[in-house]
């Protein structure tokens, strides 16, 4: 893959970023997605869980992360998109249609070709959604450096 | 909708037919890529046999399918195809004709595609085209 999707401007989070607290332990973690119980973390919208769901299911494909891939290059026809014999034109279409209600990909009608776009800003929400869990790994391993860290002082 | 892809070889037209139905000479060109491995080129060279020819790309198999409708050797060659196909009616028709010309042969091909799939239709052309080139330089 040549090169990563960058988003076009700035991130938009729409104020529903989770901030977690470095003391949740990890089964509180695994059920805030679908419930709002802490002080010290903000709700999550259910229109983003749902927008994460589809960007997810369409990066959960080969064929279609080659297409995303190639669309970093610049516009496409959904012909180009599909590598000839290689996939039934039935299932390129299928993947297509993943990809647009997903948001990632838009179309656009250029004569008679359908002209295919990259559109990265599911990208770049799934991407914040991500971070919240590196800093949470990041802190965990913080957390472990100090323990180690005590217990090195400890012994003689 | 149909594509169609004419060439003119100098090879006669039992060469030119035979081709496509000999494993050894077939692999060389049929859904063969540049970048690609023929991992498997299967043929059973008669009516209501087929073949399965794959094409290893990086680390994803190109599958291709086959099921042969006519075997008039050397004039005709019908089969139905498909490519990769997941689910069963995904095959379109592939009608192959080679006439004789001087010492050589034309030959043509019309591959029958419904008209939804009109969008894909400069790149399977570019297909065809590749693999008829790929069989001129296949061939003495």
């Amino acid at each position: 893959m040549k090169g990563t999707p960058h988003a076009s401007g700035s991130s938009r989070s729409a104020g529903t970023l989770i901030r977690i607290n470095p003391l949740i332990e990890i089964p509180t973690l695994c059920k805030l997605n679908y419930s709002v119980d802490n002080q010290s973390v903000a709700a999550i919208s259910n229109q983003m869980v749902e927008r994460l769901d589809t960007t997810f299911h369409a990066l959960s494909d080969p064929t279609r992360r080659a297409m995303l891939a190639r669309l970093t290059l610049g516009e496409r026809s959904i012909g180009e998109l599909a590598e000839p014999f290689a996939m039934s034109f039935a299932g390129a279409s299928k993947h297509v249609k993943v990809l647009e209600q997903s948001g990632l990909v838009v179309r656009r009608k250029a004569g008679r070709q359908q002209l295919c776009q990259l559109r990265p800003e599911p990208l770049a929400e799934a991407e914040a959604w991500l971070r919240q869990w590196e800093r949470f790994w990041t802190s965990s391993l913080d957390r472990l450096e100090t323990l180690i860290a005590a217990e090195k002082e400890e012994t003689p | 909708m149909e594509i169609v892809v004419s060439r003119e070889f100098a090879a006669p037209p039992e060469m030119v037919f035979d081709a496509w139905l000999d494993p050894n000479t077939a692999r060389r060109f049929l859904f063969a890529t540049a970048e690609g491995e023929i991992m498997r080129c299967d043929i059973d060279p008669r009516v209501g046999g087929g073949f399965t020819i794959i094409d290893r790309r990086g680390n994803a198999d190109a599958v291709h399918r086959g099921r042969y409708e006519v075997i008039n050797r050397p004039h005709r060659l019908v089969f139905l195809f498909s490519p990769d196909a997941e689910g069963d009616d995904d095959w379109s028709r592939v009608s192959i004709d080679v006439s004789r010309r001087d010492g050589g042969s034309t030959l043509t091909l019309r591959h029958e595609m419904d008209e939804r799939w009109a969008d894909y239709e400069p790149q399977t052309r570019r297909g065809w085209t590749e693999i008829i080139e790929g069989l001129a330089a296949a061939l003495p």
